[in-house]
């Protein structure tokens, strides 16, 4: 008796976490009226929401921006991540302790702080309404670098040590030897730099103003608050699953690493 | 070494990749012997950039010499926030069409607009074409004229002809007195489920600052007769008894549920579809209406409310829209002409035409020149008259945060009425004078 | 495109540096500590130094000293943005805690499919935060919106969730516990599946009862997870922005204007750089005073 009190509450919670997207799911084809009453089917299924949006807004822009950028990003993090973490953990230099400690005082700050300085260094830059505002900037994180050093501590030292008696120079040793051996803590990194850049939404807005260089968080933001969808909901609803589908498809497919990375984030910060 | 040189050439591969990345500004030098070209800068909504090609596509067939590119601000948002970002960054384009009054003293201050008043000709076109009552208005502090009002667009109230009938009255309401009592009439639970679905009219209430230029500050200036914040010498001077009756009277409506406190779908649906009796709108909206209202809808365009005592004619808030040049520009001679161009009588026919906006032009009634127009869309005429009694916003600094205060007692005295209007018109004039005072 | 991982060993397969002695490490970690010093470093001393001038961007920098301080002494919005924040976590934390003890506890159970529950309970953490803003908006809303049409049906009163200024932060901080538990749930479900079994063996022979069982053996043994999830749930609190900005844009009635709102506003809307820097700066110690409390106050030094 008790599995099935257990089971019921369980599935009580399955409803309250997934049914909003069922529901946004089949909202989206509904009839403007019919949105929002009580009954979750519509009487028929439209497609005229999906066409006001991508009438209305270059959503597939600003999809490819937001691929490209999350791209760029992930790809740079992980290997200047990498570059510094293996530098920290497997090498012996001068000093080495002292940046640590600075890199571990850079996640006390807030990026609030940053925000201004950092707008105006990219207005003056130029990189306003371009990728490059807002890839640069986020190129290299602190906490990817520590969950790599955390993992590259663990390599054993002899098949460094023998990889160098083998006239291997240190950066092919990092990415024939460690990153191999690294690969969970890569897909960690990778994934939360990717998730962290593909929901960024404050930046954008500062940066970018031109429709054609938005990505995709941001487009929807501003299609929902400013009055592209002329206040229906319909649209609006359509525009947000279009932003939340690529996600949530990945996620059904390796929702396993998302929650490690994510756990494995959450631990570190 | 050797690992230095290699590891440098790691260092600009990875640079050379970034570069690709790279967006360049659209300004191009100007060819040293070839014609001269202008960047033009429209608003984004399709009349106007319509309006702006057909233009551009006729100044360019004239002028073989100087060709102009015609570019919507870029869409996303607001103009003013592109415009900032243009002149922090350099790349502000010859000649813009879509000032906001507002605007302007910042962009004086940091020395982007060209001054107008230098160039040939200046003195007569801006003697024929504006209105002598805003010669002073738009003149900066030093003196000098930087920008050039093209448009205006007055707010007025549109009224829904049918349900003012049903409610017995014929003409539209004159005082505050009189809106109100309509208000009592019109607003209805058609259905009898229990909630109010017709109301007297709607206004978004989010403490939007520029929300407000279409509840408190129009209706301040016509309360006022034609006061604004500041006074002649550009000291703060708000007309507290005008204060306190808009404030009072928005108070009324909201507490007897005439206006929603929630927000309805945006638009100008509610008002075609019968749920609400009036708005607050300008010209533009004309056109909008005449596309999406169905035929049996009547509706009128009235002036403002104003308090039951007052006599003379009566005001609004203008929503004007200038031509700047900036001081970027390599070709200001050139650019000047253009700006002529713009603002002659055949690019005012076509602005009224094509989008129903208002060109700042003193005797627009009674030139037979536009009189087709008039006839054509009698609306028109009604926005037409009232742009003579209009006004625009003071042009000093910090006006967003100054209406900002003004909006959050506005949110906090009309909608929820949380205090007296008296005292939020205290406290309003209390944060302005904080704010003007700290950035003195 | 090619690799970048082939270009880095071709270019630099013979690249020999003695294991110790350093020349490798620096040119390792030189990139990062170069972006560290532009995007990092410039900005925050750029900051410091900002919070001393009035700056709007177009307009060359004005010197003022501390009048930026002393304006924000006076400034009420932004006590009552911090007091609104304030008022977020108070609520959000403690409900988030519960929430996701309970899922966690019942995930510990032995049961079947329970990364399949997981994965439905994680799934709102992974989506973008605009996306669950505009499906609340639309839940939230007073006359159309499905929550209120529920509560009509089943014969109740419509609440005014966004609308009235008593409910609005409450509700923004039921959605954003609703987005975040799921990461919580399972944080605390690694923390309770580390817990020795034969505490609990050991417990129930000295006669404990279950509430007794939980109280002293489950519960401190949780102290590392739930400092971490009262840590991320404070910081993640403190940067409240996105929900406000489109739900309420600060309001009604100012109830909603979050901390970062605020500033934002200032910095970006009536463009006070410098006097926004001066409240992100007072903003920044608060959150480092408050962390630092937390965690002398959390962790188990001072529990029992």
């Amino acid at each position: 008796m008790r599995q099935l009190g257990l089971y019921v509450l369980l599935f009580a919670g399955l409803v309250v976490f997934a049914y909003p997207f069922v529901w946004m799911a089949i909202a989206t084809f509904t009839p403007e009226a019919e949105i929002p009453e009580l009954t979750l089917w519509p009487s028929r299924w439209t497609l005229a929401h999906y066409r006001l949006v991508f009438d209305r807004i270059p959503i597939d822009r600003a999809l490819l921006n937001s691929i490209m950028v999350a791209v760029a990003v992930t790809t740079s993090a992980l290997v200047l991540n990498s570059m510094a973490a293996y530098a920290l953990a497997k090498l012996h230099w001068r000093g080495r302790e002292t940046v640590f400690t600075l890199i571990l005082f850079t996640l006390m700050v807030p990026f609030l702080l940053l925000l201004i300085p950092l707008y105006t260094l990219v207005v003056r830059l130029g990189w306003t309404d371009s990728l490059l505002g807002l890839i640069v900037p986020f190129m290299a994180n602190a906490t990817g670098v520590l969950i790599l050093r955390q993992s590259f501590l663990t390599i054993p030292q002899d098949l460094l040590d023998a990889a160098r008696i083998d006239g291997c120079g240190e950066l092919r040793i990092l990415f024939t030897i460690v990153w191999p051996l690294s690969v969970p803590a890569l897909v960690t990194v990778g994934l939360l730099t990717f998730m962290g850049s593909w929901n960024e939404v404050l930046w954008p807005i500062l940066v970018v103003r031109e429709l054609k260089w938005m990505t995709m968080p941001q487009m929807v933001a501003l299609f929902a608050v400013g009055g592209g969808a002329e206040g229906q909901l319909g649209p609006q609803l359509a525009a947000a699953f279009l932003l939340a589908l690529p996600i949530v498809v990945a996620y059904l497919f390796f929702q396993r690493y998302f929650i490690q990375s994510f756990a494995t984030g959450g631990l570190k910060g | 070494m050797r690992q230095l040189r290699e590891y440098l050439g790691l260092v600009l591969l990875l640079s050379g990749l970034l570069l690709c990345g790279c967006h360049r500004p659209v300004s191009m030098p100007a060819p040293a012997e070839a014609n001269v070209r202008l960047v033009y800068w429209t608003a984004p909504n399709p009349d106007e950039v319509a309006l702006a090609r057909a233009l551009v596509a006729e100044w360019n067939a004239l002028h073989a010499d100087v060709q102009v590119v015609v570019q919507p601000i870029p869409a996303g948002q607001s103009s003013e926030e592109v415009l900032l970002a243009a002149v922090a960054a350099g790349t502000t384009p010859d000649v813009c069409s879509n000032i906001w009054p507002g605007i302007v003293h910042d962009f004086v201050k940091a020395g982007a607009l060209l001054a107008l008043d230098r160039f040939a000709g200046f003195d007569s076109l801006w003697n024929s074409r504006i209105p002598p009552t805003l010669h002073e208005v738009f003149r900066a502090p030093d003196g000098h004229v930087y920008q050039l009002p093209w448009k205006t667009n007055p707010i007025m109230m549109l009224y829904n002809v049918t349900l003012f009938k049903e409610a017995g009255l014929e003409q539209p309401p004159r005082t505050y007195s009189e809106y109100l009592e309509a208000a009592r009439r019109i607003t209805a639970d058609t259905n009898g489920d229990g909630l109010i679905d017709r109301w007297m009219g709607y206004r978004d209430i989010r403490p939007i600052w520029w929300q407000r230029y279409f509840d408190f500050y129009a209706f301040y200036i016509a309360a006022s007769g034609g006061r604004t914040l500041f006074d002649a010498r550009g000291h703060l001077a708000l007309d507290t008894v005008a204060s306190n009756r808009v404030f009072e009277f928005f108070a009324r409506l909201y507490a007897m549920g005439a206006f929603p406190k929630t927000s309805l779908q945006g638009g100008g649906g509610p008002f075609i579809r019968g749920q609400l009796a009036t708005d607050f709108t300008g010209p533009w909206h004309l056109i909008w209406l005449e596309k999406n209202a169905p035929s049996t809808l009547r509706y009128e365009v009235a002036p403002l409310p104003v308090p039951d005592d007052h006599d003379g004619p009566v005001y609004t808030y203008g929503d004007y829209k200038n031509i700047v040049i900036f001081s970027t520009t390599r070709h200001p001679e050139a650019a000047w002409r253009f700006v002529r161009f713009l603002v002659s009588r055949q690019a005012d026919r076509r602005l009224l035409e094509q989008t129903r906006q208002i060109p700042v032009r003193q005797g627009l009634l009674e030139d037979p020149y536009f009189a087709s127009v008039f006839a054509k869309y009698p609306l028109l005429a009604r926005f037409a008259e009232q742009a003579a009694y209009t006004r625009s916003v003071d042009s000093v600094p910090d006006l967003k945060e100054l209406l900002d205060a003004i909006a959050q007692e506005f949110e906090a005295a009309a909608v929820y009425q949380v205090r007296t209007p008296s005292q939020a018109t205290r406290r309003a004039l209390r944060r302005m004078q904080m704010i003007l005072d700290w950035n003195a | 495109m090619p690799n970048p991982k082939s270009i880095a060993v071709s270019l630099f397969g013979r690249l020999r540096l003695r294991q110790s002695g350093g020349l490798g490490g620096y040119l390792l970690v030189a990139p990062y500590l170069l972006h560290l010093t532009v995007f990092f470093g410039y900005p925050l001393l750029f900051s410091l130094v900002l919070i001393f001038y009035r700056w709007d961007i177009i307009t060359p920098m004005e010197f003022v000293g501390l009048k930026n301080f002393v304006r924000l002494l006076r400034d009420d919005l932004f006590f009552r943005a911090l007091l609104n924040t304030g008022l977020f976590l108070t609520l959000h934390i403690p409900l988030q805690i519960i929430v996701a003890l309970f899922f966690a506890e019942l995930l510990n159970r032995p049961i079947k499919g329970r990364s399949f529950f997981r994965a439905a309970y994680f799934m709102p953490v992974v989506v973008s935060g605009v996306v669950i803003t505009i499906l609340f908006q639309q839940w939230f809303a007073f006359d159309t919106g499905l929550i209120n049409r529920m509560l009509r049906a089943l014969g109740g009163e419509p609440v005014p969730w966004l609308v009235s200024p008593a409910l609005a932060m409450p509700s923004i901080a039921l959605m954003a516990t609703w987005k975040n538990v799921g990461l919580y749930i399972v944080l605390f479900l690694v923390g309770l599946q580390h817990i020795p079994k034969h505490l609990y063996e050991a417990a129930e022979l000295d006669g404990a009862n279950a509430w007794q069982r939980w109280w002293h053996i489950t519960l401190p043994m949780l102290n590392p997870a739930m400092v971490t999830v009262v840590v991320l749930s404070t910081i993640g609190g403190f940067s409240l922005f996105i929900e406000p900005y489109i739900l309420t844009g600060g309001g009604p009635l100012n109830a909603t204007l979050s901390a970062v709102l605020y500033i934002y506003n200032q910095a970006f809307y009536f463009n006070h750089m410098g006097y926004a820097a001066a409240l992100g700066f007072c903003f920044a110690l608060i959150i480092l005073v408050v962390v630092l409390l937390q965690r002398r106050f959390v962790e188990t030094d001072t529990w029992s």
